[in-house]
C-alpha cells in the first residue's frame, strides 16, 4: 500500500523535530538558559564546549585529576555568572577567557612562587614580532614540555594559545583583554623567557 | 622547518563521561537553590506588601 503525498506545508511540519536545542547557536541555548535555567540547553553547551575546556585544562596543568575539577568548577562559574555575558564575545571566547584566569589562578595559587620579572619594555619597542619563534620552534617536543613545565603559567598559556591552539593576536586580545600591543609583547616575553629556561635547563642543546 | 613542537606534545583526550553528570548534576543543585531563594525573596516581598495600603488620590484627606 502506498501513501498519499501529503502537502508540503504538512510535509515539512512532520518533518521537525522537537525543539531540543540541538539546532540552535551557542547565543540561543545561552538565551534560554538564561531566560528560564533551562538545565538541558546547558546540556548542549557543555557537550559543546566541554572537550575545548577539558584540554585547555589538561595542557596547562598536565595533570588529569586536576583538569577534570577544573573543567567541572569552571563550567559552575560560567552558569553561575551567565548573566554577565553580554554577547559582545563569542560564547567560547567568553568560555575561553573564564578558563584561562581561573586555570591561572589555581596555579598561581599552587605555585606561590614570585611573579615573572617584567623586562623592560623599552627593550622590545623595535623588536621584530616573530623574535625568538624559529628558535623556540626547533626544541625537541620532549624537552618543551620540560621547558613549559618550568615557566610562569602565564608564559605558558600564552605560548600554547599562539602555537597550540593557532590563536588570533585578536583573539587574544579578547581572551587575555589586553591591547594587541600588550598581547605581542606578551608573547615576546614569553618567548624569550622560554628560550632562557630552555638554555638554563639544557646547556648543550643551544 | 622542523614540526611545530606545540603541536606534537598536544593532548587530545575527551573529557571522562561521567564529569558531565557531576557538572550537571552540579547546576541542577544551584538551579535549585536559586528557585528557594526566589520563592523566599517573592513571599518576603508579599509579607512587605501586606504591611502597605494602595491608596487613590481621592482617598487624600488632604481634599
Amino acid at each position: 500500500m502506498t501513501s498519499e503525498p501529503c502537502h508540503p506545508i504538512i510535509e515539512d511540519a512532520l518533518s521537525r523535530k522537537p525543539a531540543d536545542g540541538r539546532d540552535l547557536s551557542d547565543e540561543e541555548l545561552v538565551e534560554r538558559v538564561k531566560a528560564s535555567l533551562d538545565t538541558e540547553a546547558f546540556g548542549q553547551l557543555y557537550d559543546r564546549f566541554s572537550a575545548r575546556v577539558y584540554r585547555k585544562c589538561l595542557s596547562m596543568t598536565r595533570d588529569r585529576a586536576l583538569a577534570h575539577d577544573l573543567t567541572h568548577d569552571i563550567f559552575l562559574k560560567a552558569f553561575l555568572s551567565l548573566n554577565k555575558f553580554d554577547g559582545r564575545s563569542q560564547f567560547g571566547t567568553w568560555l575561553y577567557r573564564i578558563s584561562f584566569n581561573y586555570c591561572l589562578d589555581h596555579l598561581r595559587r599552587r605555585q606561590r612562587g614570585p611573579a615573572a620579572v617584567e623586562l623592560d619594555a623599552g627593550v622590545y619597542a623595535l623588536a621584530d614580532e616573530d623574535l625568538y619563534e624559529e628558535e623556540l620552534m626547533a626544541i625537541r617536543a620532549d624537552r618543551l614540555e620540560t621547558v613549559l613545565d618550568a615557566i610562569d603559567p602565564t608564559d605558558r598559556a600564552v605560548l600554547l594559545f599562539k602555537y597550540q591552539d593557532d590563536m588570533s593576536v585578536k583573539e587574544m586580545m579578547e581572551v587575555l583583554e589586553m591591547s594587541e600591543s600588550a598581547v605581542k609583547m606578551r608573547l615576546l616575553r614569553a618567548r624569550e623567557r622560554a628560550l632562557g629556561r630552555y638554555k638554563q635547563l639544557f646547556p648543550g642543546e643551544e | 622547518m622542523s614540526e611545530n613542537p606545540f603541536k606534537l606534545i598536544r593532548l587530545e583526550e575527551e573529557p571522562p563521561e561521567h564529569l558531565r553528570k557531576e557538572v550537571l548534576g552540579s547546576v541542577r543543585l544551584a538551579v535549585l537553590m536559586m528557585r528557594f531563594a526566589q520563592l523566599f525573596v517573592a513571599d518576603y516581598a508579599a509579607v512587605l506588601f501586606d504591611k502597605f495600603k494602595l491608596r487613590r488620590d481621592d482617598d487624600d484627606p488632604a481634599r
